[in-house]
């Protein structure tokens, strides 16, 4: 699956009622914004490499959280990240992340299933996490 | 493996990598991708070498059988010429039999010598083959992390540019929270919504001030029937 190919299937398709709107972000990496409706406040972020599909969204950055409870937080962050269905919990840069990885061989389907579910996972963690915003 | 992952750590712990700066710099790729491939390398020399052991092991094989067969054959003939009281016959014979028989056991040692240098390559095929492995998991790794860094350094410059779209991650919870809330205000207008178009809350209205349609449509055809009672 490359991204063309991806980005004309999810412009047409629809998976568990939702639509999906798509944006290709320029630059050297072929890189995808996908909104989920439903979960617009979320986009999540597709790249496509030799070995894997990742998708990722951003919950919040490091300097955003208080830092005298970054440590509850990462506990909590590790301990969620092992239940949440087809997600990780991550970090890059300062960007806290939620993330899931594909097989390049992952049909559309499953592709919208994970864009769908992270999309939504975003959510439910922003607002699990809030109190830990300073 | 470890040595990768810690020098991946150190270089994110010291913010090496804003904006996408490659942590193993171009040139620890190049070493990683050339050890990679003086692997591929030797791990292909090996195997070509183990199938030649392992051909000249089966011919050697094949001889040993041949001198083992010939040495057994003679022996019926010198027995023959025991038999027939050819004393001298029988002695020739005997040293064709001794030199199949110093065959057998020189190429039997030939052979041993050449099972344990199969064995040796085996163990060498089988090292190369996870260092392989172990290498191709680094490079997988080191460039994997190249390219999420490039990847969100390219999302952040996009969002930054667009500056619409960065949000807080407070901005984005009131979203959130306003969204949720749209959505319930129209889950109960659509409720509303339905319950007037079927009359359901006229009806509610009707039945609460006392007035009850369906009760009131028996009273009347109750009225109707005692003002016709039976023939």
């Amino acid at each position: 699956m490359d991204i063309q190919t991806l980005t004309l299937a999810l412009g047409d398709s629809t998976h568990a009622g939702r639509r999906f709107d798509v944006m290709p972000i320029t630059g050297d990496e072929p890189v995808l914004q996908v909104t989920v409706s439903g979960a617009e406040e979320t986009p999540v972020y597709l790249t496509v490499t030799d070995t894997q599909i990742l998708c990722l969204a951003y919950l919040f950055d490091e300097q955003e959280l208080n830092p005298e409870r970054l440590n509850e937080l990462h506990e909590n962050m590790l301990r969620l990240s092992v239940p949440m269905p087809l997600s990780s919990l991550g970090k890059t840069g300062d960007h806290y992340v939620v993330y899931g990885a594909l097989s390049p061989t992952s049909g559309a389907a499953e592709i919208m299933q994970e864009l769908v579910t992270l999309a939504e996972n975003a959510i439910d963690l922003l607002q699990t996490f809030e109190d830990y915003l300073a | 493996m470890r040595s990768i992952l810690n020098k991946l750590l150190t270089a994110m712990r010291g913010g090496v990598n804003e904006l996408g700066e490659a942590v193993v710099d171009g040139q620890g790729n190049r070493i990683l991708e050339q050890e990679l491939r003086d692997s591929e390398q030797e791990l292909k020399q090996a195997k070509q070498e183990l199938a030649a052991l392992m051909a000249e092991s089966a011919s050697l094989a094949r001889q040993i059988r041949s001198e083992q067969d010939n040495a057994s054959k003679r022996e019926q003939d010198a027995r023959k010429a025991i038999a027939a009281g050819q004393e001298d016959l029988a002695r020739e014979v005997a040293e064709r039999i001794v030199g199949h028989e110093r065959r057998a056991v020189e190429l039997t040692q030939t052979r041993e010598l050449l099972q344990q240098r199969i064995a040796g390559l085996k163990e060498r095929v089988q090292r190369a083959e996870k260092q392989l492995a172990d290498y191709r998991r680094e490079l997988q790794v080191v460039k994997t992390n190249e390219r999420v860094l490039r990847t969100t350094a390219q999302i952040d410059t996009n969002i930054n540019s667009q500056k619409s779209s960065l949000n807080t991650a407070k901005e984005t919870l009131e979203r959130i929270r306003e969204r949720q809330a749209r959505e319930e205000d129209r889950q109960t207008a659509s409720a509303t919504l339905e319950k007037e178009l079927t009359g359901a809350d006229l009806d509610e209205k009707l039945k609460a001030a006392g007035i009850d349609g369906e009760q009131d449509a028996i009273d009347n055809v109750l009225a109707r029937l005692k003002g016709s009672p039976a023939q």
